[in-house]
């Protein structure tokens, strides 16, 4: 019985990882943006449910939020600032480090400095066995499930999918078509930003919300697309799962500090011998 | 990302080695903080000999700020006290403050200013010790200036010129560690630590009470500091049928260490978990129900029923009405006001000379009838001080957390240096 509660705290941290990475992976795929904002954005998120509750309303109603108010954020960056940057990524790093600093400091006021505490919106755990397992973590594992099936699906399944990889594919040749791809990098970056938001009113019960809480996973996460491979979702997805099971199963055989190095060591290590990610055939 | 067919355009385009190479600059950039003046708060009247001048360099900007910026504010209402009630020895207090912003190397340009620019006649502040290292030579050697250091620490901090005023591991364990084994027959602990040097001494002066006392220590394990999943450590506690964890895990990885502990049922069958940092400020960092049964010990919680402390509290609140930034133990606020109240009576006792040699001596025996939590005396050639030690514990009701004070241990020695 220990084993599966094994499997599960390493399935709950994979889902955790999962959600955090999906934004970003499909920002950094479609539109070759890496979105060095992506921590402040998850970290939105979870202040929106912060915020939603200081308003009196209940934490679900500010999960639902989260990815709409984010959406917005997302859309209205891309159009005022994002689009310029297309043409060249390392400034586009800086810039959304940039945006990403401004937004920490300014949630770093707003929280005096503090950590808050956000209570989950299904308490407590349930007992299989002996063994104690948390409603909370339950529901995580399967909302990223239902998340990462709908998004292959609406990428790979649908018309909107497939424009989006049209203008990937080909820009020129799609807005000779007839598609705006200004209109579908604005509506992927704004998909990719409610990702995010999802992710940090999802995640922010584990922990708890600071200004900071989205820094320590944006390393992780750039690593789970270096390793996933850019250019599809999978990829990206794929990663993240190695990266987070990495982190929660290695802190059993070898001593804590020591883990989290080795996890970098072994996930650069793979990127040394496959450069091009563990998935690259088949872009989406 | 791209496949490279002939995309045409000025497209996106960005490999992993010119990402590595953006990532470099980023950090090569860097990030340089800090405040360029300071803040100056004048006596509202004056003195033939001037005012004296007291440097408070504290992190108003940065992680720490929370507890900073309650320093700076119990410095103020401190001083703001004693210049109401006619100056030390009719002279008045001259407030300068420098913000150390989180960052030791910032910090030690700022504090440099309170010793060249100001020429301040002592300095109070710094919270983590890795400041206190920073800043300590600037002021005490190079700067041949008085230094009160006022936080919880672990200890080993002999300086000459250098006081501390916050309570030391023999202060926070010697009476907590029996308590929990004696009287709450813990036989089994479990130290799970943030890696750094507060965490590792402390755990070593603990590890030595919980054996001389019969306990044991199953496993003493150290994190980064923002380690977010901890199924392992749980697991081991779980295994190593641990009774009583002594945890020094510090935020951010404090928050889902603690509700990983609870959802693993530790505290529902009996587990005790005990850590001597926590104050009322943690009291919102998890919900109520993995707060409950927690033991802390600290110099001062606003539990304590003492006619001159809940004044203090009350006083604090009127000054500073709603504020953010509470007067507790944890946050250094207590060491800092006992650091400016034992720096008063040793100005009281020279008559009025500030050179330093004669304020350290006087320093050196200071004492205080009245503080947070009750008075305290600087032992004599140790430059720490005895203070008065609580034992706490915190209880819900109604869903509100609290610190239940349940013992009090008078005059508790810090045996350092």
């Amino acid at each position: 019985m220990l084993d599966v509660k094994l499997a599960f705290d390493i399935l709950a941290f994979v889902s955790v990882m999962v959600l955090i990475v999906m934004g970003l992976g499909v920002i950094a795929s479609m539109m070759g943006v890496f979105n060095f904002a992506h921590g402040e954005f998850v970290m939105l998120g979870a202040y929106t449910v912060f915020a939603m509750q200081e308003a009196g309303a209940p934490s679900w109603a500010g999960i639902i939020a989260a990815p709409l108010v984010l959406a917005c954020l997302g859309l209205a960056l891309e159009r005022l600032v994002i689009r310029r940057w297309y043409a060249a990524p390392i400034i586009a790093m800086l810039g959304t480090f940039a945006i990403g600093l401004v937004i920490r400091e300014i949630v770093r006021g707003l929280l005096g400095g503090h950590y808050k505490s956000i209570e989950e919106p299904v308490r407590g755990s349930f007992a299989l066995g002996g063994v104690e397992f948390s409603w909370w973590r339950t529901v995580i594992i399967f909302v990223t499930a239902a998340v990462v099936a709908a998004c292959w699906f609406f990428l790979t399944r649908t018309g909107t999918g497939l424009r989006i990889r049209g203008a990937i594919e080909n820009p020129m040749l799609a807005r000779a078509c007839g598609i705006s791809t200004a209109r579908l990098y604005g509506f992927t970056f704004a998909f990719g930003a409610a990702l995010a938001g999802l992710a940090g009113a999802l995640i922010v019960p584990l922990y708890q919300l600071s200004a900071d809480i989205g820094t320590r996973f944006l390393v992780q996460s750039f690593l789970s697309v270096m390793l996933g491979g850019v250019g599809s979702f999978t990829g990206p997805v794929l990663g993240a799962s190695a990266v987070g099971a990495m982190a929660a199963g290695l802190p059993w055989v070898v001593i804590p500090v020591l883990a989290d190095p080795l996890v970098f060591v072994i996930a650069l290590t793979i990127v040394r011998f496959r450069p091009q990610g563990l998935l690259r055939q088949g872009r989406l | 990302m791209r496949s490279d067919n002939g995309r045409s355009g000025t497209g996106p385009s960005l490999g992993r080695r010119r990402l590595l190479a953006g990532t470099g600059a980023l950090a090569a950039a860097g990030w340089i903080g800090g405040t360029a003046g300071g803040w100056v708060l004048r006596p509202r009247w004056a003195h033939a000999a001037g005012p004296i001048k007291m440097g408070i360099a504290t992190d108003i900007t940065g992680p720490i700020a929370p507890s900073g910026n309650a320093d700076w504010q119990v410095a103020q209402f401190a001083v703001e006290q004693i210049n109401g009630a006619g100056g030390v020895g009719g002279r008045p207090i001259e407030l300068f403050l420098e913000d150390t912003a989180s960052d030791p190397k910032t910090a030690v340009g700022n504090v440099r200013r309170l010793i060249q620019q100001r020429k301040v006649d002592v300095v109070l502040g710094a919270i983590t010790s890795a400041m206190r290292q920073a800043i300590k030579d600037p002021i005490v050697n190079r700067g041949r200036t008085l230094y009160i250091y006022p936080q919880l620490y672990e200890g080993q901090e002999c300086t000459k010129f250098l006081f501390c005023t916050g309570p030391t591991p023999a202060q926070q364990v010697d009476e907590l560690i029996p308590y929990l084994i004696k009287e709450k027959g813990r036989k089994r602990f479990a130290m799970p630590s943030a890696n750094y040097v507060w965490p590792q001494l402390l755990n070593r002066y603990a590890r030595r009470v919980i054996e001389a006392h019969g306990g044991e220590v199953v496993f003493e394990e150290y994190y980064p500091l923002d380690q977010p999943e901890y199924s392992a450590t749980i697991g081991k506690i779980r295994d190593g049928r641990v009774d009583c964890v002594f945890s020094t895990v510090i935020a951010p990885g404090l928050q889902p260490f603690m509700k990983q502990l609870y959802e693993s049922g530790f505290q529902r069958e009996g587990g005790i978990v005990t850590c001597v940092y926590y104050d009322e400020n943690l009291l919102n960092y998890h919900p109520p129900q993995e707060m409950d049964g927690l033991y802390s010990c600290l110099d001062y919680f606003q539990a304590v029923d003492d006619p001159f402390s809940r004044q203090l509290q009350e006083g604090y609140a009127k000054r500073f009405p709603g504020t953010r930034y509470l007067f507790t133990a944890g946050s250094a606020s207590t060491g800092m006001y006992r650091g400016i109240k034992l720096y008063e009576a040793a100005v009281q006792e020279t008559g009025g000379k500030l050179g330093r040699e004669d304020v350290a001596a006087a320093l050196d025996h200071a004492k205080i009838a009245q503080g947070p939590g009750g008075g305290a005396e600087m032992v004599p050639g140790k430059m720490h001080c005895r203070m008065n030690m609580y034992v706490a514990v915190c209880k819900v009701e109604a869903g509100k957390p609290r610190y239940d004070v349940i013992r009090r241990h008078d005059m508790v020695d810090p045996k350092e240096c």
